[in-house]
C-alpha cells in the first residue's frame, strides 16, 4: 500500500513539476492573481464579471504598441476588439473600436479611446467602453507586440489568405532593431501566407499603405484571431506550460485558467461562418481635428443601432 | 532491517523517483508538434506528375520530377517566385531585406544573368520586384514593381512594368496605374495577342471591402477591360497552354474561402466560370503542359500549412477530385509552382 502511495506521490510530483511554469505564469498574468488578497499587479485589478453559465458573454481584447518608445506602464491600446460569444448558438461577433474615436473617458474628460488604458489600466478601458457603448464587459485580455509574436510562434505559425498586397516603406523597426524610431521596408504578397510570429504582427500592424489605414488593420486583426483559432486546433493541455512560458508578461487578463480553458474549448467548436466581423467605417464617425489631434467624432446614433443589433443585452 | 531489505527499499525509492521523471517526460512528449515544414528533398511526392514542377520553399528553389524533389544550386539568398524563362531557363526573385532582385537562372539554378537590381544604399531607392513573367514571344519581361510616390511616401503600390529581355536596363514601360493606397497591380499574365491580364486590387471605402479584379489591357496604360466583378474577387490568373482557358482564384465575397475556378477566354472576355475546387483556401493555380490538369495550393484543413494539389480534367465540365501531391511542405504566395514539360 505504501509503495503504491509512493508511486502516486512521485507521479503527482512529475505532473506538478511539468505544469509549474504555467501555474507560475498564471498567477502573474491571469485572474488567478486577482481573486485573493495578495494581488500584486494593479493592472489586473479590473472587475471580473462572470456571466451566468451558458449565457452570452463579452470580452474586451486590448493590444498595445509597447515597444521601448513607450513607458511600459502607460501604453495606448491601438487595438480594441469587443467580442460577444453566445455559447448556446455558437455564434460570435467581433467589433473593432477605432483607436482614434473621441469619447468620454471613465477617468474624466474626453480623449481618444486608446488613451483610457494608458490613464487607468484595464479597469478604465472597460468602464469607458461600458459607459460609452452601453455594453457590459465580462472579461478582458491585453497583449503586447512580443506577446502576439510569441503566441503565433508557439502555434507554429498561422496560415491565412492575405487579402491584398501589404507594402510599407516606413514600418517600425522597433522589435528587432536597436533604434525604436527606425523604419524598415516590408512586403507581404496577397494570397496564401504562412505567417510566423513577426510576419503575423507585421501583417496586422502595418497601416501606411492602406486606404482605410487603421480600419484596414482592424480587419486584418480580426482575420488573424480566426486564423489563430484554426491553428490552435491541435493544441492540448500539455502545450500550456510552453505557451505560458513564452508569453510571460506580454499577456494579461482577468480570466482565470479555468475560464480561459472553457472559452478555448468553446472557440474550437465554432465554425468560421458563425463569426461576424465588424469594423466601424465612415458612417459611424466624422473626421475632425480636436486639440491638434486627428480624431474620429462618433456618430452615436449609428453606433447605438449597430450595438443594439449585435450586442443585445 | 536486513541488508537485502534495505537494498529493496532503496531500489523502490529509486523506481518511484524514476517514475516521477517518466511522468514529467511523457507529458512533454504529448505536446503538439508545431507545424514545421520539412525540406522538400526529404519528402517524396504522393503523385508522379509528368514533366517537371518548380517551386520555392523557405528561400530555396526546388524541382519535382517524378516523386523526387531536387534543390536547385542557387547562390546564397532568399529565392522565390520561379517562372519559365527563355529556352528552358528560369526567372526567379531573390528577396533581400527591404528589396528584391530578379535573375535569369539555368534549370539547375546557376545565375546566368542579373535582370533587375532594386537594392540601393539610398533608403527610398530600394524597391520590391515580384511576379516575373515572359511574354508569349519570349522577348519581353513583365513584372510587378513598387513605386514610391515622391510627394507621399506612404503611397507605394505595385504597378506592372515591362522591359526587353535583351536589355532589362532599358527604361521600363509602365502598363498599369494602381489605385492609390490599395495594394496595387500584381500577377501579370501576358497574352498571345500582345495584351496583358493582371490582378488589380481595390478597396471600397464605403463597405470596407478589399477585392481584386482581373483586368485586361491591350497596350501600356490602355483602357481597362475588367474580366471579373468586384463581388467575384478574383486573382492569380493562369492561362492554359492552348490560350483559351484561364484558371483563377475567386472568393465570391466570402472571407478566407478561396475557390479554384476555370473560365473560357476568347482573347477579349471570360466565359462563365466553373468551380473546380472549393478550396477552402485554394491558391496559385498552374496548368499542366498538356493543359488537361492543374496543380494548385490548398490546405488539408483550416489551420494546416499549404500543400501542393493536383486536379485532373481541370478544364472539363466534370473535373476529377483534387489529390494531394505533398503532405509536409509549407508553401505561400512566394512559392507559386510552375509546370513545364
Amino acid at each position: 500500500m505504501l509503495v503504491v502511495l509512493g508511486f502516486i506521490v512521485s507521479g503527482t510530483g512529475g505532473v506538478v513539476a511539468y505544469f509549474l511554469p504555467a501555474v507560475t505564469t498564471a498567477f502573474k498574468v491571469t485572474g488567478q492573481a486577482t481573486t485573493g488578497k495578495g494581488a500584486k499587479n494593479p493592472k489586473l485589478q479590473a472587475v471580473s464579471n462572470p456571466p451566468p453559465p451558458g449565457q452570452p458573454f463579452t470580452v474586451l481584447l486590448l493590444g498595445s504598441d509597447n515597444d521601448t518608445k513607450f513607458v511600459s506602464s502607460h501604453v495606448l491600446t491601438q487595438t480594441m476588439i469587443l467580442v460577444r460569444v453566445d455559447p448556446a448558438t455558437h455564434h460570435a461577433v467581433m467589433l473593432s473600436i477605432p483607436r482614434d474615436l473621441w469619447v468620454s473617458l471613465a477617468s474624466g474628460g474626453s480623449a481618444k479611446i486608446d488613451s483610457a488604458y494608458a490613464y487607468g489600466g484595464a479597469q478604465d478601458a472597460i468602464q469607458t467602453v461600458e459607459s460609452d457603448f452601453n455594453v457590459p464587459v465580462n472579461y478582458w485580455a491585453w497583449i503586447g507586440l512580443g506577446g502576439l509574436v510569441n503566441l503565433v510562434d508557439q502555434l507554429g505559425g498561422v496560415d491565412t489568405i492575405a487579402q491584398m498586397p501589404v507594402l510599407d516603406v516606413q514600418y517600425p523597426y522597433d522589435l528587432t532593431g536597436t533604434n525604436p524610431y527606425a523604419n524598415q521596408r516590408i512586403a507581404i504578397l496577397p494570397g496564401p501566407q504562412r505567417l510566423e510570429g513577426v510576419n503575423a504582427l507585421t501583417y496586422v500592424r502595418s497601416r501606411h499603405g492602406a486606404l482605410l489605414e487603421d480600419i484596414a488593420r482592424n480587419q486584418k486583426q480580426q482575420e488573424l484571431l480566426v486564423d489563430i483559432k484554426d491553428s490552435a486546433k491541435h493544441m492540448n493541455l500539455t502545450d500550456i506550460p510552453r505557451i505560458a512560458s513564452a508569453l510571460g508578461d506580454e499577456v494579461r487578463t482577468d480570466m482565470s485558467l479555468t475560464q480561459i480553458s472553457s472559452i478555448a474549448g468553446l472557440a474550437r467548436d465554432f465554425s468560421n461562418g458563425n463569426v461576424t466581423q465588424i469594423v466601424m467605417l465612415s458612417q459611424y464617425y466624422s473626421n475632425q481635428t480636436i486639440n491638434g489631434q486627428d480624431a474620429l467624432v462618433p456618430n452615436w446614433s449609428a453606433i447605438n443601432t449597430l450595438i443594439a443589433q449585435n450586442f443585445p443585452s | 532491517m536486513s541488508a537485502r531489505q534495505l537494498l529493496a527499499s532503496l531500489a523502490t525509492l529509486a523506481l518511484m523517483a524514476v517514475f516521477g521523471f517518466v511522468v514529467y517526460s511523457v507529458l512533454g512528449t504529448l505536446q503538439t508538434k508545431a507545424n514545421t515544414s520539412v525540406d522538400p528533398t526529404q519528402e517524396q511526392a504522393l503523385l508522379a506528375l509528368p514533366g517537371t514542377v518548380y517551386l520555392a520553399e523557405n528561400g530555396s528553389l526546388y524541382s519535382l520530377h517524378g516523386l523526387t524533389f531536387t534543390k536547385l544550386a542557387t547562390p546564397a539568398g532568399d529565392w522565390y517566385q520561379v517562372a519559365p524563362g527563355p529556352g528552358g531557363d528560369l526567372l526567379a526573385v531573390d528577396k533581400g531585406n527591404g528589396y528584391s532582385n530578379l535573375y535569369l537562372l539555368s534549370p539547375t539554378g546557376q545565375v546566368l544573368r542579373t535582370l533587375l537590381t532594386e537594392s540601393s544604399s539610398q533608403y527610398f531607392d530600394n524597391h520590391f520586384v515580384f511576379y516575373p513573367r515572359l511574354s508569349a514571344n519570349g522577348q519581353t519581361l513583365f513584372y510587378a514593381w513598387n513605386w514610391i510616390d515622391p510627394y507621399a511616401d506612404y503611397n507605394v503600390d505595385f504597378e506592372i512594368q515591362s522591359v526587353p529581355l535583351s536589355n532589362p536596363g532599358a527604361y521600363p514601360t509602365q502598363w498599369s496605374i494602381p489605385n492609390n493606397y490599395q495594394g496595387g497591380d500584381v500577377e501579370p499574365l501576358p497574352t498571345a495577342n500582345g495584351g496583358l491580364i493582371y490582378a488589380k486590387y481595390a478597396t471600397n471605402s464605403q463597405t470596407g471591402a478589399t477585392y481584386s479584379q482581373l483586368a485586361y489591357v491591350t497596350s501600356p496604360e490602355g483602357t481597362i477591360n475588367y474580366l471579373t466583378t468586384p463581388a467575384q474577387n478574383c486573382s492569380e490568373p493562369s492561362l492554359n497552354p492552348a490560350g483559351n482557358e484561364i484558371a483563377m482564384i475567386c472568393t465570391n465575397n466570402k472571407l478566407q474561402s478561396d475557390t479554384l475556378q476555370v473560365a473560357s477566354w476568347n482573347g477579349t472576355s471570360l466565359g462563365s466560370p466553373t468551380v473546380v475546387s472549393q478550396g477552402p483556401m485554394a491558391a496559385m493555380p498552374t496548368w499542366s503542359p498538356s493543359g488537361n490538369s492543374l496543380i494548385f495550393m490548398n490546405v488539408p484543413s483550416r489551420g494546416d500549412p499549404f500543400q501542393l494539389y493536383w486536379i485532373p480534367k481541370a478544364g472539363s465540365a466534370k473535373p476529377g477530385a483534387a489529390q494531394e501531391v505533398t503532405q509536409n511542405l509549407s508553401l505561400n504566395a512566394l512559392s507559386a509552382p510552375v509546370w513545364v514539360s
